[in-house]
């Protein structure tokens, strides 16, 4: 509440405080004034009332008692007393500490109600119930009819049947007639009366509840019906929930509430029983291609949609929105339905893998324990597809290469069983598979000088371990001294990394020499559309997967300026590294005084995004660069906005990765194959 | 059109609540200090809705109400009642007087703003 | 395309383009369409040969500067200026290009007698680049090779940055 409205509410208090007092004082001289009595009881009510509209809710539960007793005098279930008075002018010279906020040391103000209460006991509280009607909330597959007509001279008091069929089809009321068969002929029309009704088709999931929300204030006749039962005669029973009153008793008894009035009796509905449980596995085979052809009908249908909204935005016509915005609605449920249809578990590949370890482990003559974590993690159907290979290649290596004999493994003290384990997981935005051996390890000189032969790298190049175990992805390049039959055969690690990086994924490989090797590929969770956050800097527009942002901050005063040493911003007492986007991407203009840090994800590490502005988020159908732009690793892809034009999509992994060298003024530095 | 909301409540503060909610919204306010004042008011300008507190004094919102409904130009305004909890029955009587809902106090800006939206769409 | 590929051919139907001061002429059949100027969104770190992209009927194709490639000095640009669509090979594969024009003049027919090879002496074009060259009406006229344009390019390495 504003200052204002707290002021005009002290104003009016100490007017309602002077008012209370004189009539209080008025009635301790002549107790029998009813109308006395009834002045008292409105100022009570008043400051209670408004006491809790603006916030005072100690002072509002204060009074509450108060109010409630000068009610029960006012309905003459007790009499004006000496005593109640006096307490009520305590307890209203208690009214101005409550509103200031001051303490009562000294519990005046419990001492005060547990006075109140001792004169008031013996007075049975009025006792509130409201029927609620007992439906059979059974969904059905199919929806319902429902049939409402308007009772009573409800047009005269503002009833208003559009709103309500408005409210209905909120609830997603569908196939609404008119039944007109009441209404008389234009002599006998009793124009406060509505003499339409109406019914209508509810999806299955509106409850009972829901529909009697929109009845609230409407008098109306209702029945909710499942197809079948459309019966209109056994609306005699209208279904409305009622206050039922309670029965005050007289002082002397013990409290006593007894409901009265009719509770109206649950409309008669044919009961259907249970839902027929869902067939277990229910599935249909569709051929691949209608999926595709339906997820490119979909994406479209987004940027059409997109363009929709911001038509509709333009011509700031309600209707046209309200519209629009519906149709988003339906697109988004219409995506992640289609998105939804294209997932298919990793299991599918895994029995593959299992007969190729089995087959290499015994044709090797290495026992390998074989172990799969996460088979049922979902993907895209054709990333699996796509995913088939470069495992399998991985797989190879690790036995071939990577796990070593039977008398190795007993000299190094380890099982005489090897171990490959396959996991996949979610990970926000991405999915990580990752294939783990515990086998001899990549040996990191041994990488280097091999580099440093094929003249990738120069003699006195220096590289952190990550890098040079990045080497491994260079064409060219091959871990082994000999091809031999199973791997290296044309297929290297280089094509692992394309097909990986075709799928917009990334591969990294982690080793300790001794103990084994880890290859981690991390790939989007989806192909065709995502949430995306459109963001601004110099003038032009990026898009950053939703899933992958963390949190957004602004630009501390402190970091607008760049500095030689490594940018850090203190998210929460960790550091997070992060880029200028404008810097990096050689944005004309000066950046702003304000500006917007998006905090972005890739498996455990973050970086920041410094962005100008932030515009938005959107379904952003992404849309593949070419070849040209291959290389330009920072962009994933594209998408189209609404207004047409075009915003890169920013490929967070490779963000990620180039906050993670901190210190380096410019990462290109870093030495890699030409 | 802007819709046009008569509010009706003794409290100044009450009022001047219920005026900058709704004026915020884009309605149209006008207020009267009583049940009388109110009936007057509402007779003098065609309203879209009325919303009124039960006590007044000189004419409390039953009283209001029930005078509105016989004159015709008071017939089909939506009528909703500011009730406390503790009064029990006003519901009922209110909706016999001839008022289409209710609100309980103390109410939200939003609370309010949903009612009125649910009274005039 | 190499000169020699042409020669069983007697004639090529070509579509010619000013590009600054100079006229080039592509193959029509690599032509899908021609189209007004549209908004070009830059593409950070891909360098100045395919600048940016475009939004061609909701896809996204990449815009390449010919002037940049073939070293031809850029002249400023009036409202005679096109996008061009064009389907060329890629790395082995049909792949979408959008090139800007400064004008596009005709589609016309020449005999394929009449392209020369480039002459040995010194000039500004990139050989590798270049077919060969014909005279036409109003002055010579490149016959650019854009598949090799367009490998090149595909494999030329990037800044390391982005």
């Amino acid at each position: 509440m504003t200052d204002d409205m707290a002021a005009i509410f002290r104003e009016e208090l100490r007017d309602l405080l002077e008012s209370l007092e004189r009539g209080l004082l008025d009635l301790k001289a002549r107790p029998d004034d009813m109308g006395l009595v009834n002045q008292v009881f409105r100022d009570l009510h008043t400051v209670k009332g408004s006491g809790a509209m603006f916030g005072f809710t100690d002072l509002a539960a204060f009074i509450h008692e108060f109010e409630t007793g000068f009610d029960r005098i006012r309905s003459g279930a007790i009499p004006v007393g000496a005593e109640i008075v006096r307490l009520a002018l305590a307890a209203k010279d208690e009214i101005p500490g409550l509103v200031d906020g001051l303490p009562d040391p000294d519990g005046r103000r419990p001492a005060i109600l547990a006075a109140l209460r001792g004169l008031m006991t013996g007075v049975a509280p009025a006792v509130e119930v409201e029927a609620v009607m007992a439906g059979s909330d059974a969904a059905t597959a199919e929806g319902r009819r429902l049939l409402f007509r308007l009772i009573g001279p409800s047009l005269a008091m503002g009833a208003r049947p559009e709103i309500v069929l408005d409210e209905l089809r909120g609830l997603g009321a569908t196939d609404i007639q008119a039944d007109i068969t009441e209404v008389p002929s234009l002599d006998r029309l009793d124009s406060e009366q509505c003499h339409i009704g109406w019914t209508m088709t509810v999806p299955a999931e509106v409850t009972e509840a829901q529909v009697e929300e929109v009845f609230l204030f409407t008098d109306a006749e209702w029945t909710l019906a499942s197809h079948a039962a459309d019966d209109m005669g056994a609306r005699a029973d209208a279904v409305e929930a009622v206050v039922t009153e309670a029965v005050i008793e007289t002082l002397a008894a013990v409290p006593m509430a007894a409901p009265s009035a009719a509770a109206k009796p649950i409309a008669s509905r044919e009961d259907r029983g249970e839902t027929p449980a869902p067939q277990a596995g229910a599935t249909i085979r569709v051929p691949a291609e209608r999926l595709d052809a339906l997820m490119d009908a979909v994406g479209e249908l987004v940027i059409v949609e997109a363009r929709l909204t911001e038509l509709a935005r333009q011509n700031r016509d309600p209707a046209l929105m309200t519209t629009a915005e519906q149709i988003t609605r339906l697109a988004a449920g219409l995506r992640d339905a289609t998105m939804t249809m294209r997932m298919v578990p990793l299991r599918s590949l895994v029995g593959r893998f299992r007969r190729l370890v089995l087959d290499l482990s015994d044709s090797l003559g290495k026992p390998i324990e074989f172990a799969v974590l996460g088979e049922d993690t979902e993907l895209d159907k054709t990333v699996i597809e796509k995913l088939a290979d470069p495992l399998v290649h991985i797989l190879r290596n690790a036995i071939d290469h990577g796990m070593e004999t039977q008398d190795e493994r007993a000299a190094s003290d380890k099982g005489r069983m090897g171990l490959i384990e396959l996991s996949a997981q979610h990970a926000g935005a991405e999915v990580l598979i990752r294939v783990r051996d515990d086998g001899r390890g990549i040996n990191p000189d041994r990488i280097r000088a091999k580099a440093v032969a094929q003249g990738m790298i120069s003699a006195d190049a220096q590289l952190t371990e990550n890098q040079i175990f990045a080497l491994i992805f260079e064409p060219g390049f091959s871990t082994a001294e000999a091809v031999t039959e199973l791997s290296g055969r044309g297929v290297g690690m280089d094509v692992v990394r394309r097909t990986i990086e075709s799928l917009r994924g990334s591969i990294e490989v982690e080793s300790k020499l001794g103990q084994g090797t880890s290859v981690t590929l991390r790939l989007p969770l989806t192909l065709a559309i995502i949430e995306g956050l459109l963001i601004e800097v110099a003038g032009e527009r990026y898009t950053l997967p939703m899933a992958s942002v963390q949190e957004i901050v602004e630009l501390p005063a402190d970091k607008v300026m760049p500095k030689r040493s490594g940018d850090f911003l203190d998210i929460r007492g960790r550091f997070v590294p992060f880029l200028r986007l404008r810097t990096l991407f050689e944005g004309a203009g000066e950046a702003p005084a304000e500006q917007n840090v998006v905090i972005v994800m890739s498996g455990e590490n973050r970086v920041g995004i410094v962005v100008d502005r932030i515009i938005g988020t959107n379904q952003t159908v992404i849309k593949q660069m070419s070849k040209l732009h291959a290389g330009v690793r920072a962009v994933s892809g594209a998408t189209i906005l609404g207004d047409g034009s075009v915003a890169l999509i920013l490929d967070v992994a490779h963000l990620v990765s180039m906050g993670r060298v901190p210190g380096e003024p410019n990462p290109a530095t870093r030495e890699v194959a030409a | 059109m802007t819709k046009t909301v008569l509010t009706v409540d003794d409290s100044p503060s009450i009022r001047r609540m219920i005026a900058m909610t709704l004026q915020e919204a884009g309605y149209a306010v006008i207020e009267a200090v009583d049940g009388q004042d109110g009936l007057a008011k509402a007779l003098a300008t065609p309203v879209d809705a009325i919303i009124t507190d039960q006590n007044m004094p000189n004419l409390d919102g039953l009283g209001f109400i029930r005078a509105l409904r016989q004159h015709p130009q008071g017939k089909g305004v939506p009528i909703v009642v500011l009730s406390t909890d503790s009064e029990e029955g006003l519901k009922a009587q209110a909706r016999e007087a001839g008022a289409l809902g209710w609100m309980v106090k103390p109410f939200t800006q939003d609370k309010l703003l949903a009612v009125i939206k649910k009274v005039l769409g | 395309m190499n000169i020699q590929d042409l020669r069983p051919e007697k004639h090529l139907t070509v579509v010619t383009l000013a590009l600054g001061t100079q006229t080039l002429a592509v193959p029509a059949g690599m032509l899908r369409e021609i189209l007004d100027p549209l908004p070009v969104t830059r593409v950070p770190g891909a360098g100045a040969f395919v600048p940016g992209v475009v939004n061609v009927r909701g896809s996204v194709v990449p815009l390449a500067d010919l002037k940049q490639a073939l070293s031809i000095p850029d002249e400023g640009h009036d409202h005679r200026q096109r996008i061009m669509v064009l389907e060329v090979q890629l790395l082995g594969e049909a792949a979408t290009v959008a090139i800007q024009a400064d004008a596009v003049h005709e589609v016309t027919t020449i005999d394929t007698a009449v392209i020369e090879a480039l002459p040995t002496t010194a000039h500004a074009w990139p050989p590798e680049f270049l077919t060969g060259l014909y005279r036409g009406s109003a002055g010579f006229v490149l016959l650019p090779n854009l598949t090799q344009i367009f490998s090149t390019l595909a494999t030329r390495p990037q800044a390391a940055a982005l």
